[in-house]
């Protein structure tokens, strides 16, 4: 039935060519059927064997039982269930069964040649062959082993697309239900956002009209810009509660505004005695500075769950993806600044794409590689970001040929194999919570957005040398969606 | 008159700041340290010994870049100055099987959970405090009013 496969050994071919000369050699017994043509109908009588002489067949069967009746959508063809070509056998099971019913419709798909025989036939050369039946061994053995190769790829391919329709579920939930959580939290995040700034200019405005120096140390809490850590800050903090007589919560605050001796000069003695009461005031600032870089912060979990989501992106064409790379470094500069970078971006053809998205993939996976680095304390930290597009051979008209390749590369620890699947799952983090960017969210958004253009995710992960390339068709054939 | 020091160790200072806070009521008769880090701590401990004070307790946070919280305190659990200095851990993490297994094995007192509740951290860290001043022979008197009576009581009897 199926066409002979190179999966099967030689051996088996060799009985064949007997039968097909003896049997299928008759000129009156050979049909030819035009492109478009249908051999057999799905249900319909058939007591015929055919062999494939020239051209090729393919067969359709439609879901459920086969109970002669078809069901009701005649104009559908059904899934598709083999092909057959030269050398391919075709009405065998129906024949050695004796049900002579077709088991699917078969129509040519080029210009066809068949030889056949049917129920009549009678052996020939059976005192040195055996029996009609036995003769026809070969032929059903071949026919059983063809349609057990058959059923064990299609229970694999099964399983694959069972796989990938489960992910493509998980993702779904996922997005509906982060996109509901989102929401919800924007709302509540924006309210803190805009109160703690109402709540400082109103505390500010209240301070300015009772005493300047208090207003003046809440304003420094409050728009404290400083990030220096308590290390820097704990031999100054010493020195100042020792030569001013400070307390020591005082001169912690005196060592974040002043942190040398030039700045606490241009503080002036009176401030440094103002502090020692009334510090408090500054920490009253800088708590609200730390209330809003919060919500700040969760403003922009926020909308990166939404992304995650799947809110609408605005596809547009016309996009540089190369750009789209350099913009995503741009917005990485603070922290790019602490490591080295090598570019290689060349021209790409333009693509449908959404710029934000698009930042969004280069942007997590670099920072990713940023804070790999920087928690492992990798030396020399060097970033590796290269884009170009390609040409494929052609596996057939469906596949896009032309892809964009935008791969980024560090120098830090490699990605453990076990823990190589993981990482695009949501939830997976090495990173520590909190106030850092450490939800688990970065790369399962990667895979999520590279799915939706039909790309591929290749990870390379060795120690000193982790590559992520994402690879991303210039031609959206399956939609935009 | 030598100095009584609390170490907190975490590398966010906002995290630090609230820990900060919450134990100031001790600073009428200890002194609050901060640390940025395991790194850090280290260096703070070699300090406040060169000066010949003491370090009754140490809180670390535990997921931190570098050293972990649990490796710290393990280091300085094995280094004779600080035996009998308390240890407590703070951390978000505290059912992760991993920290489970890294608190027995590391002679860790305590460990705080985060988020925590101010009056709550206060209270572990009074008893810590207490469990230190008596283990150290010191004269409690002084320090009563930052002491938690209950355990001190018990250990009296």
């Amino acid at each position: 039935m199926a066409s002979p496969s190179a999966q099967l050994p030689e051996e088996i071919f060799q009985p064949l060519k007997r039968l097909n000369r003896i049997y299928f050699s008759d000129p009156d017994h050979i049909i030819e059927l035009a492109k478009g043509g249908c051999l057999m109908s799905e249900g319909e009588e058939t007591r015929r064997i055919y062999l494939v002489l020239k051209g090729a067949l393919v067969a359709y069967r439609h879901a459920g039982p086969l109970d002669g009746n078809l069901p009701e959508e005649t104009d559908s063809r059904g899934h598709e269930v083999f092909r057959a070509t030269f050398g391919s056998y075709v009405g065998v099971q129906s024949f050695f069964s004796r049900t002579f019913r077709a088991s699917s419709s078969i129509f040519a798909t080029e210009d066809t040649e068949l030889a056949w025989i049917d129920d009549t036939a009678s052996a020939v050369g059976e005192e040195e062959y055996g029996t009609f039946e036995h003769q026809f061994i070969p032929v059903i053995v071949y026919e059983l082993a063809v349609r057990n190769m058959r059923i064990l790829s299609h229970a694999v391919e099964k399983e694959e697309a069972v796989r990938l329709l489960q992910r493509a579920e998980m993702a779904a939930t996922l997005g509906q239900l982060s996109a509901g959580i989102a929401h919800e939290l924007n709302n509540a995040v924006s309210v803190i956002t805009s109160r703690t700034e109402f709540v400082a200019r109103g505390l500010a405005n209240h301070l300015a009209d009772s005493n300047v120096e208090n207003s003046r140390l809440f304003l420094l809490g409050y728009e404290d810009k400083s990030f220096a850590g308590s290390a820097m800050l704990r031999p100054a903090a010493r020195r100042y509660e020792k030569e001013y007589s400070l307390s020591q919560p005082a001169a912690r605050v005196l060592a974040r505004i002043a942190p040398d001796d030039s700045a606490l000069e241009k503080l002036g003695a009176d401030f440094i005695r103002h502090i020692e009461r009334n510090y408090h005031f500054w920490e009253l600032g800088h708590d609200l500075r730390d209330m809003q870089l919060a919500s700040r912060h969760a403003a922009g979990i926020v909308r990166a769950v939404k992304l995650l989501g799947g809110g609408k992106p605005s596809r547009e064409p016309g996009v540089d993806v190369g750009q789209s790379v350099r913009d995503a470094l741009s917005l990485l500069e603070s922290r790019l600044k602490l490591v080295a970078v090598q570019m290689d971006i060349r021209p790409t053809p333009p693509i449908t794409a959404d710029v934000t998205e698009l930042i969004q993939l280069w942007t997590n996976i670099a920072k990713n590689a940023l804070d790999a680095m920087a928690q492992a304390g990798t030396a020399n930290p060097t970033i590796k970001v290269a884009a170009s597009s390609y040409h494929t051979e052609s596996l057939g008209d469906l596949l896009p040929t032309e892809y964009i390749r935008v791969s980024i590369s560090n120098n830090g620890p490699s990605i453990p194999t076990n823990v190589q699947g993981k990482i695009f799952q949501p939830n997976f983090t090495t990173k520590k919570r909190g106030l850092d960017f450490g939800l688990g969210l970065g790369l399962s958004i990667v895979r999520h957005v590279v799915d939706s253009y039909n790309g591929t995710i290749d990870l390379v992960s060795e120690p000193g040398s982790t590559t992520f390339t994402i690879n991303i068709p210039t031609t959206q054939i399956h939609g935009e969606d | 008159m030598e100095k009584i020091n609390i170490i907190c160790v975490d590398d966010q200072q906002e995290v630090l700041d609230s820990v900060m806070r919450d134990l100031r009521p001790l600073t009428s008769h200890v002194r609050l340290e901060e640390a940025s880090g395991a790194a850090d701590c280290l260096k703070l401990l070699e300090e406040i010994d060169g000066e010949g004070d003491r370090v009754a307790l140490i809180i670390s946070d535990q997921v931190m870049p570098g050293e972990s919280g649990v490796d710290l305190l393990r280091k300085v659990s094995s280094d004779r100055r600080f035996a009998i200095t308390r240890k407590a851990l703070l951390t978000g993490q505290a059912t992760h099987s991993d920290t489970i297994k890294a608190i027995n094995d590391s002679h860790i007192d305590n460990y705080i959970e985060k988020p925590w509740q101010p009056e709550k951290l206060l209270a572990a860290v009074k008893r810590l405090l207490t469990l230190y001043i008596l283990d150290a022979g010191l004269d409690y008197a002084p320090f009563m009013p930052v002491l938690d009576q209950p355990t001190l009581l018990s250990r009296l009897h």
